[in-house]
Order: structure tokens, then C-alpha cells, then sequence
């Protein structure tokens, strides 16, 4: 009888519970099996094409219960095996538990020595460095781990994730400095340069400016390119000029894999399966919580977040369902305004682009007799200019996106967008006009300066704004509270979104300027590195985090991708330039010899088989087969994409389907128990279940009850 | 720390590795708060038990609106309150870097299974919601929008439909955050 009871509890307790160790609550004895008339009448059996085992499991009864009572039925089985292999470690148990499972393993407590001790300890040390990668080793071994757990344990995994990408950007760099340094700085340093060694010498014309324009002394020195001529190494296949393109062909191309491999690890989590199997609600609310944090200020902020971020949700919610229900009239109005506010961006966008490139020209028509200050200030005048357009314009973007009654996180989305379109096509008009407005001796060198003046530029201003701005914004808010400039300027905001563009885009520049510019990736890492301690420096001193919430994961998919376009962007302004059949007055391929000549030469030089393969991949016929053995794999990928997703349907459809019966199982049980316990005052009547088939034979036990039960007829 | 790891025994402590995540300095480092937290007539108690409150002092948690919930599922006494050094250990392990996605699941799992029944159902979601918006009037959500998320988090998560999120629907969703395992995280 109390057995029968404590059966019950159990049901109930175990009903939904996949892992083997709860199981372990149920008595050992108890051992059941399913009459076949019952498994007839499941739900599943009677829906048609879901399978159903017709033979239950006879062995184990504690299996035997597994499989009955949990809705993942099919696998509890293997689970139970690999929980007995399992180290005692990875149980979901007390210590006490462990303790007895791995003395019923092996009947001795093993005693570790000194050696046995450690060997474990860098066993777990190897595990948790072997579950990063590559870069990750490195990233966690070197730089700012203490830095940026201050950082999380504050603020959260959002503001992380920006310092994460800036340090992320500080070992790509790193990297290119280490390229530059074998194919470029190497061979120059060993077999010297051409013939001219005016180099490093300071003349009484330069001038401490010079380090700020990248004329003068700079000019001279290996930060250009006009520095690397000819050396004495030159084999047709192994001279400067080869060495020095595949150089910057090998830092393009690792800079693409790297980026698209990280983009692919984020991507794979966040939109994989689209929308239909999205767990994107229940991301934030099971995992929404970081535990790190340890600042009662950050968990207040915490819980703002996840609250705003969920109402946020909601609202975006009831927002679609909103914009199901208009009227055409509404419609009408609306795509009139979207395409008025639309043409309005087009238009501040083309008056941007009109100003840069009208202000690249003329910065370039510098006449001679303005004083020097005046000359070097008109210098940055192009760089100046793009920056402020940079500020300015994406908060009215943002100002514009809201008027457009789109949703919150397509708001967010589409400024960003049209802020990275000007930042880049900015950047992209400016370097274009430089391009076709250049005349000079070395227009290389002239490229190249244009590009270390941006980086510069933007390396001062960031500075300033720090220590200018918001500094003397906190000092000023910390003294006088009630003063109001101080109520006026706010509570300073770390924005995330403007910050990560502005990485983007100090990014892309270096890219675009390595090739005229080769020394950029030390100054990126000079920059990147200063720049991390001047934004923690605002961040822990003066901002409060901003209110939305950005998860790591998918926004480092959003980081990376504007990164890519940005890499894009750069390769294809190089691609262009590379092309343009201009002659140069300096550098490697000084005296005519352009990249495509040099990689000619030494084709020309190898041997005939050697050649012909070369000549075979460059042409038509090798091109048509790849592009269609790529078409054959993509298509083959595809169709298993949605194999897979069928697949997924199907078992969801299944679990349902014993999900169900499980719920009949625990119904037919409940109502033996009743009955069982309103009979066991008169033992003569015999139990019926009123689900149960009309015909069921009344000596046969109901499903799910115990075999031996002393007192059941 | 010397006298700490004698008293805490080399047999133990090499027990201690084999059985948790920790390493030798993690488990020591524990030992050391753990005795920290303890009173004075607890220190002569062969196996001494902190309770609740004191355990809630540590700046690990104290900011942690599960707290309570973490105490209560790692507690092995009768009562539910208290937690034992070896309690101790067993939370850090589930808490710390090495643990697997498997165990801190099954571990959050319980952490936001208030009633204990073993599924999370309506009840369960509306206070797990509470405790991340956190507990106060004024920052709840309003009873609508209560409604509303949960029938949301059901129609995602809820694979067989029975109305409750369990276990293995639990970790069907937890094993597809990237950030679940970097955050469900306490080091001391």
C-alpha cells in the first residue's frame, strides 16, 4: 500500500526528468511492463505514421521505468550507459553521491600523491585552453584578462564584447607586423636598398609636425613606400617587389579566412535555423541572467536591462501585429513618408560626398604663401572634414529612423547601416579623389600619407574627446551636481554601436593604406593598444553603460561583418589601383615594372610544365569546372539543409507524439491508484479504468503498476 | 594557506580534485573563505555547516537574485538551509570554468525549478521572470505582459507541447547560447 503511494509521488517527480540520476529515487524493485491491448490504445499508435516499439523492454527495470516515463523515452537508454562511463566528476551529484558511485566503481579510495595531484590539475589547466583555439590561447595567455573581468563583472557581457573585438583587432595587427616584418622589413634590413642612403638623417627644414603629416624626415624613412626600392636580391622569382606584394596579398587574404571563420562560429549559433526554430525569448529569459557580475550597481543595471530588453520584445511583438492590421490609407501615408525620409538620406548623403571630395581637391591645390600653421591645418582639412560629417550625420540618422515607424531593432539596424554605408563610401570617395587628383613624383608616398594622416587624426581626436570631453564632464558633474551644464549634458553613454564603427573604420583604413603605408599595422597597434586603456579609462570613470542590451554572440556577428566590408572595401581600392596601369616614380617596382610585370617575369622564368599549369589556371578552362563543381556543392548543401530541417520537424512532431502518451501513462496510473485505494477497503471489486478499452480483461494488471503487488487480485 | 592546507588534509583534498572541477589552489582558496564565514563554536564541530544568511554575505552572491535558490538546491541538509564545505565545493564545481555545458544546465535547471516538481511551469517562468526583472512593484512587469512572454517562452521551448519546460526541453535551449556557459559562472 505504501509502496503504491510512494509510486505515485514518484510519477509525478520523475515524470519529465531525462537524467538517469533522478531515476535512482525510484524503488529498485519496482518493475513493470506494458500489457499490449494498452499500447494499442496510446495516442501515438493510433496516429499512423509515427513508430512505436510493440516489444517493451524486458531487461533492466530501472531502464524499463526510464523508458516509460520520459518523453525522450529512445535515448535515456544510451543515457544510462554513458553516465556509468562518465568521469565521477561530470555527475549532476552531491559529493557525497559521487563519493559512493566511484567507490561501487572501483572499491578502493585512491590516495594522490604530489605527482598524481598535479598531473589532474594540468589535465583540467590543458581542458580549459584546449577549449579555445588558436588566437584564444594566445588572447587569454597575453593581454588585459584582469582589465576585462573588471570590465564584465560592471558592466556585463555587452560591453565586453566591445573590448573583446579592440583587442581582437590589436592581434590581427599584430599578426600583419609580423608579416610585414618577414616579407617587407626582412629582406630589406639584410640585403639594404638601392642606392640613395639620404634615409633617417634629419634635415634643418623638417619639423616636429612632420611626424603628424607624414612629410619631411617620415617621408624618407621605411614608414612609405617610396623607401622600398630594388635591393640586391633580386632572383626573377625572389625580389623586392614579389616579396613585397605577396606580402600584402598574404595579410588580405589570412584577414578574409580569420574573419569569415569568426563570423561563421557566431552565425552558426545565432540564425541558423531562421526564425521558425527560434529560441530567441527563452535565450533571455533561462540564460539572461550573468552570473560574473558582483557590483550591486551592475546587477540593478542588470535587471534594467533584462526588463527593457524583454518589454522591448514584447513591444516589438505587438508592433507586427499592429502592422498586420492597417489600413491601405495608413500604408499609403506611410511608404510616402519612408520614401520622402529616404530621398532626404540620399540627398545629406550626397551633399557629404560632395563636401569631402570638393575639400580633397582642395586641399590639394595648396598655395604657397599661407603661413605654415595655416598649410598644416588645410593638410588635415580632408581628414577634419570626414570627421565631423561622421559625427554629425549618423545621429541624424538615428533621429530620421525613428520618425519611420519601422521597429526598435530595425531602427537600430538600419542606422547603423546607413552610418557604416557613409562611413565607408566616405572613406572610399576620398581615396578615389586622391587617386585621380594626384600628380606628383611619388603618388604612392602621397596615398599612403593621406592614409597615416586618417589613422593619426582619429588617434588625436579620440584622445581629446576623452580627456577634454568627458573627463571635465564627470569632474564637472562630480563637484557641482546642481550646475546646469551639468544636468544638461546627461549621463554619459558608452555606445557600443558608434564605438565598434569607429574600430571598423580605423580598420579599414589601415587596410586600405598597408600597401603604400607598410609600417600602419605597428601604428594600428600603437593606436589600438592606447586606445583600450583611454576607453576603459571612460568607460569605468565616467559612462553609465547605455540601456539596451546587446548579446555577445550575435552581435559580434554584426562586429565582424562590418569589419568584412570594410576588408572588402580596402581590397577593392587596392584591386583598382593595382590595376590602373599608372606608372610609378618609386618604390619596388620603381621604373615601370608593375606588380602584374614582375609575377610575369617570373612565370617566364620557370620551366615549361610549370608554366603551362600556370597558364592553364589563369585561363577560361580551368575557371568554368570550378565555378561549377562550387555551383555542385552549394547545391548539394542546400538540399541537405532542408533534409535536415524536415528531419527536425519530424522528431519535433515525435516527441510530441510521446509526450502525449506519457501524459495517457501517468492518467491511467493516477486512476489505478484511486481506484485501487478506494478498493483496498473491499479487495473484492476489481479495479477499471474508464480510458481503458471496453473489453479489457479484467485479470489483467492497468499499465504502469507494479507486478507484485501483494494485494492486487 | 599553509596552515589552512594542513588542515585541511592531503588525502582530502587529492579526494576533492578527483570528485569536482576545481583545482588544487581553487579548492584551497574555498577552504579559506569557507572557514572565514564560519562562527566560532562552528569551528569545533567536526563537520561544520554555514548557514543561509552568512553564506548570502559573500560579494559573489550577495548581488545575485538566485541566491537563495543556489543555497537551497546545494544544501544536503534536512532543511534546506546551510550549506557544508563539501555543499561549498560542489556549488564553485558547477559554477566554475571547466564544468560542463551538461552540468550547469541540469544545475540551472534546478536553480529555476522553485516548486521542485521537476518541470518549469507557469508558476516557475513568472517568478524565474521576476527575479531577472527584478522583485520590486515598480519593476515588474505588468500582469498582461507576464502573460504574454510566457506564452512566448512556452511556443519556443515547450517541444511536446505538455504545457511545462523540462529538463531535456531546458537544455535543448541552453545548449544553443554560446554565452550560457561564459556566464553561468561564479569564481572566488
Amino acid at each position: 500500500m505504501d509502496c503504491m503511494m510512494d509510486d505515485r509521488k514518484d510519477v509525478k517527480f520523475t515524470r519529465f526528468l531525462s537524467d538517469g540520476s533522478t531515476c535512482s529515487t525510484t524503488p529498485k524493485d519496482t518493475s513493470l511492463y506494458y500489457p499490449n491491448e494498452n499500447v494499442d490504445q496510446l495516442p501515438s499508435t493510433q496516429a499512423p505514421e509515427v513508430p512505436w516499439p510493440q516489444e517493451p523492454s524486458s531487461g533492466d527495470p530501472e531502464e524499463a521505468w526510464g523508458a516509460g516515463a520520459l518523453p525522450v523515452g529512445h535515448w535515456s537508454g544510451r543515457h544510462a550507459d554513458k553516465q556509468s562511463t562518465l568521469p565521477v566528476r561530470e555527475l549532476a551529484k552531491t559529493i557525497q553521491e559521487k563519493r559512493a558511485v566511484r567507490d561501487t566503481r572501483n572499491r578502493q579510495p585512491c590516495s594522490l600523491g604530489v605527482w598524481e595531484s598535479w598531473g589532474p590539475a594540468q589535465i583540467i589547466h590543458s581542458k580549459r585552453l584546449g577549449r579555445w583555439t588558436g588566437w584564444e590561447v594566445l588572447s587569454s595567455l597575453l593581454l588585459w584578462r584582469h582589465s576585462l573581468h573588471t570590465i564584465e563583472s560592471r558592466f556585463g557581457v555587452s560591453i565586453k564584447a566591445y573590448f573583446i573585438f579592440l583587442r581582437y583587432l590589436v592581434y590581427l595587427n599584430l599578426l600583419h607586423s609580423v608579416f610585414i616584418l618577414a616579407f617587407i622589413l626582412g629582406p630589406t634590413v639584410v640585403y639594404g636598398r638601392g642606392s640613395n642612403n639620404d634615409f633617417l638623417r634629419f634635415d634643418e627644414k623638417d619639423s616636429p609636425f612632420d611626424f603628424f603629416l607624414g612629410t619631411g624626415f617620415l617621408e624618407r624613412s621605411p614608414v612609405f613606400y617610396g623607401f622600398y626600392t630594388h635591393s640586391s636580391l633580386s632572383y626573377p622569382c625572389l625580389n623586392t617587389p614579389i616579396l613585397y606584394f605577396t606580402g600584402i596579398l598574404t595579410i588580405l587574404t589570412l584577414s578574409l579566412i580569420m574573419l569569415v571563420r569568426r563570423m561563421a562560429i557566431g552565425y552558426k549559433h545565432s540564425w541558423f535555423l531562421g526564425k521558425r526554430h527560434s529560441v530567441n525569448i527563452s535565450f533571455k529569459v533561462f540564460c539572461g541572467w550573468d552570473f560574473t557580475i558582483h557590483d550591486p550597481d551592475a546587477a540593478a543595471l542588470q535587471h534594467g536591462f533584462i526588463r527593457n530588453d524583454l518589454k522591448l520584445n514584447l513591444e516589438e511583438q505587438n508592433f507586427h501585429l499592429r502592422e498586420a492590421q492597417r489600413t491601405l490609407t495608413q500604408r499609403v501615408v506611410l511608404y510616402v513618408l519612408r520614401v520622402t525620409l529616404n530621398l532626404f538620406v540620399l540627398s545629406l548623403l550626397g551633399g557629404a560626398f560632395t563636401l569631402i571630395s570638393f575639400v580633397t581637391r582642395m586641399s590639394n591645390w595648396i598655395t604657397i604663401d599661407i603661413t605654415k600653421f595655416w598649410l598644416n591645418l588645410l593638410q588635415y582639412l580632408p581628414a577634419i572634414t570626414m570627421a565631423l560629417v561622421n559625427l554629425i550625420l549618423p545621429h541624424i540618422f538615428h533621429k530620421i529612423s525613428s520618425l519611420e515607424d519601422y521597429s526598435l531593432a530595425t531602427q537600430v539596424n538600419v542606422t547603423l547601416m546607413r552610418s557604416i554605408f557613409l562611413k565607408l563610401a566616405s572613406l572610399g570617395i576620398f581615396l578615389f579623389f586622391i587617386f585621380r587628383t594626384n600628380r606628383q613624383e611619388c603618388w604612392e608616398n602621397q596615398f599612403g600619407r593621406e592614409m597615416y594622416k586618417l589613422v593619426m587624426f582619429d588617434f588625436i581626436t579620440t584622445i581629446c574627446s576623452t580627456l577634454l570631453l568627458d573627463f571635465p564632464a564627470k569632474l564637472l558633474k562630480e563637484r557641482y551636481p546642481s550646475c546646469w551644464l551639468a544636468r544638461l549634458s546627461g549621463k554619459p553613454r558608452f555606445l557600443i554601436p558608434f564605438n565598434v564603427l569607429n574600430l571598423v573604420y580605423n580598420q579599414t583604413v589601415l587596410w586600405a593604406g598597408v600597401y603604400y603605408c607598410p609600417l600602419l599595422p605597428f601604428l594600428g597597434i600603437v593606436k589600438l593598444v592606447t586606445l583600450f586603456y583611454f576607453k576603459k579609462f571612460k568607460v569605468l570613470q565616467c559612462c553609465v553603460p547605455e540601456q539596451r542590451m546587446f548579446r555577445a554572440s550575435s552581435s559580434s556577428v554584426l562586429f565582424h561583418f562590418m569589419l568584412l566590408l570594410g576588408l572588402f572595401m580596402a581590397a577593392g581600392t587596392l584591386g583598382l589601383d593595382l590595376m590602373s596601369s599608372r606608372t610609378s616614380s618609386c618604390g619596388p617596382s620603381n621604373g615601370g615594372a608593375s606588380v602584374l610585370n614582375v609575377t610575369g617575369v617570373c612565370v617566364d622564368s620557370l620551366p615549361r610544365p610549370a608554366q603551362k599549369t600556370f597558364d592553364y589556371l589563369a585561363s577560361g578552362a580551368f575557371a568554368v569546372p570550378l565555378i561549377m563543381a562550387e555551383i555542385l556543392i552549394l547545391t548539394f548543401f542546400a538540399i541537405l539543409r532542408r533534409a535536415n530541417r524536415r528531419a527536425i520537424d519530424r522528431l519535433k512532431n515525435l516527441l510530441v507524439m510521446c509526450s502525449s502518451d506519457n501524459r495517457f501513462l501517468v492518467l491511467v496510473l493516477g486512476e489505478c491508484s484511486a481506484t485501487k485505494k478506494s478498493d483496498s477497503f473491499n479487495l473484492s471489486d476489481l479495479p477499471s479504468t474508464p480510458t481503458g478499452p471496453p473489453n479489457h480483461p479484467p485479470n489483467r494488471p492497468p499499465i504502469g503498476l507494479p507486478k507484485r503487488t501483494p494485494d492486487f487480485p | 594557506m599553509g596552515a589552512t592546507a594542513s588542515h585541511l588534509g592531503k588525502d582530502l583534498l587529492s579526494e576533492y580534485q578527483e570528485l569536482t572541477f576545481l583545482t588544487k589552489q581553487e579548492i584551497l582558496l574555498a577552504h579559506k573563505r569557507f572557514s572565514e564565514l564560519l562562527s566560532k563554536e562552528d569551528r569545533a564541530h567536526p563537520n561544520p555547516r554555514v548557514p543561509t544568511e552568512a553564506i548570502l554575505t559573500l560579494p559573489e552572491l550577495k548581488s545575485n537574485p538566485f541566491r537563495a535558490r543556489i543555497c537551497r538546491v546545494f544544501s544536503t541538509s534536512e532543511s534546506k538551509d546551510g550549506l557544508s564545505f563539501e555543499d561549498f565545493l560542489d556549488l564553485l564545481s558547477a559554477f566554475s570554468d571547466s564544468a560542463t555545458l551538461e552540468i550547469k544546465s541540469h544545475y540551472a535547471f534546478r536553480i529555476f525549478d522553485f516548486d521542485e516538481d521537476g518541470t518549469l511551469d507557469e508558476s516557475d517562468l513568472e517568478k524565474l521572470v521576476n527575479c531577472l526583472t527584478g522583485e520590486t512593484d515598480d519593476t515588474r512587469l505588468s500582469p498582461e505582459e507576464m502573460k504574454q512572454l510566457i506564452s512566448n517562452i512556452l511556443e519556443e521551448s515547450d517541444i511536446d507541447k505538455d504545457g511545462t519546460v523540462n529538463l531535456s526541453e531546458f537544455q535543448h535551449v541552453i545548449s544553443r547560447s554560446p554565452d550560457f556557459v561564459s556566464s553561468f559562472k561564479i569564481v572566488l
